[in-house]
């Protein structure tokens, strides 16, 4: 234990001696957070819709109204020069990206409803494909509720909607949670990832690797500073979350802080697995941020939902530290979850961290022999 | 012909290591596929839970079509009354859908149940679209009812998808994959580029060659670019021809524009390069700048979705740009008319950002 102490110390001589760095760690985060905590967001406010009511009948015009009375939409009837907007003029904001649909009322549209054959024409740009999901169905609500109200039969059927562990259905809640959970790893696995191939660099390596130490020992005691480190920048961050942003903790605190210890610690083991492979530190940079920045992103659940992902990508996001942090932050703060909830996810990380681990003391250990 | 020694000791020492080689060539690809993937799954097989209370036909027969809709997975089915939370907070379902029976105001029974859609309002996006999915079903059901009984909805809206009838999400998402690969390789590239002359005491000898500032400026940048655009090449063509999305417009706008980008990104990277002792914190400056780049980009979510306050920002991201003219020309096959304005900002911010890198760059060999 005194041995691991010494390369403890060291380390920490090594952290400190760049003030700079160190303030990067505990900075970035936070300016991250709240610049992305307010931008990410599926919430949209205002639909910019064109209407071409052909028909200009009563009831065309009280369906114009019904979607006008809605909120959802800002609806848009006549062009810059004050006319009745034409199908090639709309067709055209379209193709700019002004508005996102154009309602067609046809001509004949009363007398047909008077047949029950009306139809609409909804053309909704497509591109983005979530935003053209969400169009179309506020379209669809609102005319069922359009006909509803005419035929009297608001007993049609009846749905009631409730939304549980976030009311609003603000989309803060689910982002902000990750954002920690990505950022939080990111930063464990950068913190780490210089620190072999730094001394590679300079040559200092040889020093570590005639010491009297065993690989393993240099390993952890390299590990060890930046677990401090990190849970201190994760206390800060989830500090910020809480109270900047208002995301409530509805687990007990604890609980998340000791899943949050093994979740640093296999993004700390990612980070000097990587160290022990990549020959200089520019590699190593490139190699940590390719392995983690998309990687949690795309196949962790912290923007596409896992449950549609094919079997292979479940697979590989299984091998994600994200994926089971993401699990287990979002449920102990927003769902009040506890400790016997997550003993899957939480061995999982250990599982992770000691494969990583005993990867990269196998690693330094073979390029010690060779140099010697 | 000087400036060509510096860029050709630039890609040597780029492409000396093979894990350098892997991690510029072979991850790209690796990561456009399992990206496309991820972004052309839609969302289904939404896990829900049923727990049906009524004795009515109609309720059977409607949660007989959640049974065989591939949209969702039925996790759980009850006919008693329950705890409905526990499952939504173990995350075991993200909704739960009750079905009680309607009684109208003399307490008969009414044809239809009532239904109660409980959801997990934490993916909020998912919850929503999964709530859609739910009541399209229910008014299929509706109008397959009604016909069979004579009568149709009296009033139909009739979609038409513009730029991607079939609303594949990879159409507008895959082009977008090849801005984020330009960012974050060449962004790496060249952040640490001086830093490490610095660490290492090479910058002397640098220094003391013949180049001129400029030209030293111009040397290292132009290796990352030259890796940037192949990147690029190979980019497209996995989006093209492995996912098979329609190429529109003109590929020369794309070009011009990823070029007046290619500057911007680079010139940040060497400011980044110049302001950094270490490589450590060149590190840090370059991760949370991509993050903020990617993130704010509108490739994800979208742009106007960021509040006003923070609307500044997201203006002066080059990336934002880039991806609006990349899904232009792609997807709407748009000529320059619809997107010179974009163009015009790129072109303005890259400006910037070489002047301002260029002073610093200047400033700091000066010393």
């Amino acid at each position: 234990m005194g041995r691991i102490k010494a390369i403890i110390v060291k380390e920490f001589y090594h952290i400190l001696r760049d003030p700079r760095s160190l303030t990067l760690v505990f900075i970035t985060p936070l300016v991250m957070i709240f610049i992305l905590g307010y931008s990410i967001s599926y919430d949209l406010n205002r639909i910019a819709a064109a209407v071409i009511d052909l028909s200009q009948s009563r009831m065309s015009k009280a369906l114009v109204e019904a979607f006008a009375a809605n909120g959802v939409f800002s609806l848009r009837r006549r062009d810059q020069a004050g006319h009745a907007l034409s199908l090639a003029g709309a067709e055209d904001l379209l193709r700019r990206g002004t508005i996102k649909e154009i309602i067609v009322i046809p001509a004949d549209f009363s007398s047909s409803a008077a047949g029950g054959q009306a139809q609409i024409g909804l053309i909704i740009d497509g591109g983005d494909t979530n935003v053209a999901n969400l169009v179309y169905q506020y379209d669809e609500r609102i005319l069922l509720e359009f006909i509803a109200a005419r035929q009297k039969t608001g007993q049609l059927l009846k749905i009631g909607t409730k939304v549980f562990f976030n009311p609003e259905a603000r989309s803060q809640f689910f982002f902000i949670p990750g954002l920690v959970a990505v950022i939080l790893l990111m930063i464990s696995a950068m913190l780490t990832s210089l620190s072999i191939s730094r001394e590679r660099e300079t040559g200092s390596i040889a020093l570590l690797f005639i010491s009297p130490l065993r690989s393993r020992e240099i390993i952890v005691g390299k590990t060890i500073p930046y677990i401090i480190v990190a849970l201190l920048d994760g206390a800060v961050i989830l500090l910020f979350a809480r109270f900047w942003f208002g995301i409530p903790l509805r687990g007990s605190l604890p609980v998340l802080l000791l899943f949050a210890l093994l979740y640093i610690v296999a993004g700390l083991s990612l980070g000097i697995l990587i160290s022990t492979l990549a020959p200089t530190q520019r590699v190593a940079m490139l190699a940590t941020l390719l392995s983690t920045m998309l990687p949690s992103f795309l196949l962790s659940g912290f923007i596409f939902p896992l449950d549609s992902l094919s079997p292979v990508l479940r697979a590989i996001s299984y091998a994600i530290p994200a994926t089971y942090f993401l699990r287990i932050i979002r449920g102990v703060v927003l769902k009040g979850a506890e400790l016997k909830h997550f003993l899957f996810e939480g061995g999982m990380l250990i599982a992770l961290s000691l494969v990583l681990l005993a990867a990269a003391t196998g690693k330094f250990n073979r390029q010690r022999k060779a140099a010697q | 012909m000087k400036l060509l020694y510096l860029v050709k000791k630039e890609l040597i020492e780029i492409t000396r290591q093979k894990e350098m080689l892997f991690l510029m060539f072979v991850s790209p690809v690796i990561q456009i596929i399992i990206l496309g993937y991820v972004i052309s799954t839609d969302i289904r097989h939404v896990p829900v839970g049923i727990v049906n209370l009524s004795r009515g036909q109609a309720a059977e027969r409607i949660i007989q079509r959640v049974r065989q809709s591939p949209l969702f997975v039925v996790r759980l089915e009850s006919r008693r009354s329950q705890d409905y939370l526990t499952p939504l907070k173990k995350g075991e379902v993200k909704a739960m859908l009750v079905f009680r029976d309607a009684l109208d105001r003399k307490r008969s029974l009414l044809k239809y149940p009532e239904v109660q859609v409980l959801m997990d309002g934490i993916d909020s996006n998912t919850s929503m679209i999964a709530a859609g999915y739910f009541n399209g079903i229910i008014k299929q059901y509706l109008v397959d009812d009604m016909e069979k009984r004579g009568r149709g909805l009296p009033l139909a809206g009739r979609p038409v998808f513009r730029f991607n009838p079939r609303l594949r999400s990879i159409n507008y998402m895959g082009p977008g994959i090849v801005g984020f690969l330009l960012t974050i390789i060449t962004m790496f590239l060249t952040s640490a580029s001086l830093v490490r002359e610095k660490e290492q005491q090479t910058l002397d000898t640098l220094l003391m060659s013949r180049l001129n500032t400029l030209e030293i400026y111009v040397g290292k940048a132009l290796p990352a670019a030259l890796i940037g655009l192949v990147d690029m090449v190979i980019g497209l063509l996995v989006v093209v021809l492995w996912f098979d999305i329609p190429f529109r417009g003109s590929l020369f706008y794309l070009f011009l524009a990823a070029l007046v980008y290619l500057a911007a990104i680079l010139a940040y990277a060497l400011l980044i390069s110049v302001l950094s002792s270490t490589t450590q914190q060149a590190m840090f400056f370059a991760w949370f700048s991509l993050m903020i780049f990617l993130l704010m980009s509108g490739f994800f979510t979208p742009v106007e979705n960021i509040p006003a306050a923070l609307r500044l920002v997201a203006d002066v991201n080059p990336l934002r740009y880039l991806i609006k003219i990349i899904r232009e020309i792609f997807l709407k096959g748009n000529g320059i008319a619809y997107f010179w304005k974009d163009l015009l900002a790129l072109a303005a911010i890259a400006a910037a950002l070489v002047s301002v890198s260029l002073l610093n760059f200047k400033r700091f060999i000066s010393k």
